[in-house]
């Protein structure tokens, strides 16, 4: 009798429809966490099928089996480590020759698999065929035609792999030019006594190909292997007259070409593509730049004022509950902490649910659209500018909403330097809580031109740290290569799954911070020493800056939730006219220092989470540093203009 | 003997065939394993003004960084 149990895992390249595999193969038994030790999403799901209970883990989306990140390291360590029962390799049809590379890599570790041709329903749209039961006689594997985003498909794409398994049936390896062939098989006759998880003409290609993780693993029990390999390489190059590990690959695509050739027929239609029409326009030189201008702005305005609608009704809502609060537990120093408690929750929920979910749900139907790849295609040259690269665009227009996943995103840059470029001037991206602060303070009371100006400046700002960090940090630049995806159909589920994880983040890493946070400074409060802290940042606040005495006591509230600054004056002056305590110098200032100073708690606790503790205390130092410096230089000037 | 010509140099619209690539190590292999080798035949789609080129190849379509793609050489 065999075991009812199975483990499957999904391998696939970006954008090929891998999640939504997952997610309908899954359903809301998923669980997602971190791979141990890194900080790359891992998605496991359960699914019950045919009395079996399939634990199914979602591989990230990559490119190819070599070390290039860390999510191809993991990928191919899950898969020789764990030994999953079966991989479902599942590729885009349309794009079947890039995706078959890949195929390619993972025949080659030598396990169970079938091939999942998604996206089956766009072929005849673009005129392509595909000549399945050639493709699966050439591979040697199972090749399953599906419609994942529909689910059609998927239950066959179970049953060949259930069938595999029953067999016991493993992938064979498409063979090589004859050099390279023998040098493989030189390679693993040697292998005999080499007790290693991974197939031995998959560790042989590797060495051929100089995989650093590969040579590191193999040098701790045989260290002749290495000499050998090294030999081998060097005569491939040879002959060749470049890098080893490029021969490899060009046989690769090599090979690939050839199963296309065999397989794969394009009628090229006439008329241009709604995709081509489209990218005519959205991604034109010219014009694409003021068309995303608007777009971007329009989203702005529409969250804005859906937000300032929400959250006023929210507060209508909940503005009574303090006082029914102290009626009912009376007033009592630990009434009052638990009270904070049930504050910072309630002000969690009103900058999650008026701003942050919305922005997320459009981020995220302009991405599933394809719009954001284009932003970063249209960004790059200016990026660029910064030492990055456009896909940081994604991270940094994320901050608007919410500076915490915004931070968490960043791990989409390829290198730790432009991960850190991109995380650091993140920080310093309005976020809405931000915002409020600017339109309620400086806008309404100053004028928006000059609220306006306060984020020309920030921009600017951020333009000019970029362009010192970038020169600055060691380490080199890398250049963009990014996949273009054709325009979808947004997919309703997807959309709501990225937001609901992306607030889940928000939920999990600020809200204990924030709550926790908020308990401290209340105690604080309580004791009597918010005045003793005050006073003692006066020589900065006061003397510096040029702000009242008690902006001191804001900016630590600030440190908590930045909308808190607002929100505290009103609470201490009695009233919302700020204009009764404020300068308009002093609320340029005050706002401009709010921009600056400090991210938030929440934003440090993902910083932290995202790039350790050195790092995240040097943004600090540098934020603080310039907000005093920068705000007490405005001061200076802006009290020349004013008068 | 001929003068190479990189990929930035060339007309929207037109088709071309890989010659040389000239990046660095990691950045060759990750092009390489995207399919981009020499003696492969692309198209370029669309170019900007002074930031990154977008190719077609195999079947998909590519960004590439303008940098990057002054290392790309054709005949």
């Amino acid at each position: 009798m065999p075991e009812k149990k199975l483990n499957i895992a999904l391998a696939g390249q970006a954008n090929v429809g891998k999640s939504v595999t997952f997610n309908y193969l899954t359903g809301l038994h998923q669980h997602i966490g971190n791979w141990p030790g890194k900080t790359i999403e891992k998605a496991e799901g359960t699914l019950y099928y045919r009395g079996y209970t399939i634990n199914v883990v979602d591989l990230p989306g990559i490119y190819s089996l070599t070390t290039y990140s860390a999510e191809e390291i993991i990928s191919r360590e899950y898969i020789a480590k764990q030994n999953p029962d079966l991989i479902i390799n599942v590729v885009d049809a349309t794009r079947l020759e890039r995706n078959l590379l890949f195929t390619l890599q993972l025949l080659e570790m030598g396990k169970p698999i079938v091939l999942s041709l998604n996206m089956v329903n766009l072929l005849k749209k673009r005129g392509i065929v595909i000549d399945t039961a050639k493709l699966e006689k050439i591979l040697g594997i199972p090749v399953v035609p599906t419609i994942a985003t529909q689910g059609k498909g998927l239950t066959k794409v179970l049953d060949s792999g259930i069938e595999l398994i029953k067999k016991e049936k493993d992938a064979k390896p498409i063979k090589y030019g004859n050099e390279v062939e023998e040098k493989i098989s030189r390679l693993v006759k040697k292998m005999i006594n080499l007790k290693l998880n991974y197939s031995p003409r998959w560790l042989a290609i590797k060495l051929l190909e100089k995989d650093n993780e590969i040579e590191k693993l193999i040098k701790e029990s045989d260290f002749d292997l290495l000499k050998e390999a090294d030999c081998l390489r060097r005569e491939l190059e040879k002959i060749h007259g470049h890098d080893s590990s490029l021969v490899i690959a060009g046989e690769r695509c090599f090979l690939v070409s050839q199963i296309i050739a065999e397989v794969f027929k394009i009628t090229e239609s006439k008329n241009k593509s709604f995709n081509e029409i489209l990218d005519s326009i959205i991604c034109h030189k010219i014009w694409g730049y003021p068309l995303m201008l608007a777009t971007l702005c329009f989203i702005f305005y529409i969250i804005f004022s859906f937000g300032g609608w929400v959250s006023s009704f929210l507060e209508n809502l909940t503005s009574s509950w303090q006082l029914i609060w102290d009626q009912f537990f009376g007033i009592s120093v630990f009434s009052s902490l638990l009270w904070s408690v049930v504050e910072s929750t309630l002000a969690l929920i009103g900058i999650a649910l008026p701003y942050i979910i919305p922005f997320y749900l459009i981020l995220f139907l302009l991405e599933n659209f394809g719009y954001l790849a284009r932003v970063a295609f249209l960004m790059d040259h200016f990026m660029h500018k910064m030492g990055i690269h456009g896909k940081a665009c994604i991270p940094m227009i994320m901050g608007f909403g919410c500076n915490v996943p915004a931070c968490l995103a960043c791990r989409i840059m390829e290198t730790e330097k432009e991960k850190f470029i991109t995380g650091f001037l993140t920080t310093l991206i309005p976020c809405s809580a931000k915002t409020i602060i600017v339109m309620g303070l400086v806008a309404r009371f100053v004028g928006i031109n000059w609220a306006f100006g306060l984020y020309v400046f920030l921009f600017l700002l951020i333009f000019i740290l970029g362009k010192i960090t970038s020169k600055v940090l060691p380490g080199e630049s890398v250049e963009l290569i990014m996949e273009m995806p054709d325009y979808k159909r947004p997919n309703l589920k997807a959309i709501l799954l990225q937001t609901w994880f992306r607030v889940k983040d928000f939920i999990l890493i600020a809200a204990p911070l924030v709550i926790l946070l908020g308990v401290l400074i209340k105690a604080i409060s309580l004791a009597g020493w918010l005045d003793v802290i005050g006073s003692l940042l006066s020589p900065i606040t006061v003397g510096w800056l040029g702000l009242p005495a008690i902006c001191g006591v804001l900016l630590i509230f600030g440190i908590l939730r930045k909308e808190l600054i607002l929100v505290m004056l009103a609470s201490l002056i009695g009233t919302a006219n700020f204009a009764q305590i404020l300068s308009p110098v002093q609320m340029i200032i005050l706002a401009l220092v709010s921009l600056l100073y400090f991210p938030c708690v929440a934003t440090v606790a993902a910083f932290w989470y995202e790039f350790g503790w050195k790092k995240t205390i040097s943004v600090i130092a540098v934020e603080l540093s310039l907000a005093i410096l920068l705000g007490g230089l405005a001061y200076r000037i802006l009290k020349i203009i004013f008068i | 003997m001929k003068e190479s010509i990189s990929l930035i140099e060339v007309e929207k619209d037109k088709e071309i065939e890989i010659v040389s690539i000239e990046a660095g190590l990691q950045a060759t292999k990750r092009l390489f394993d995207l399919g981009l080798t020499p003696r492969t035949k692309i198209k370029i789609l669309r170019k900007t003004i002074s930031g990154p080129i977008e190719i077609e190849l195999r079947g998909s379509k590519l960004v590439l960084g303008r940098g990057l793609a002054s290392k790309i050489f054709i005949k």
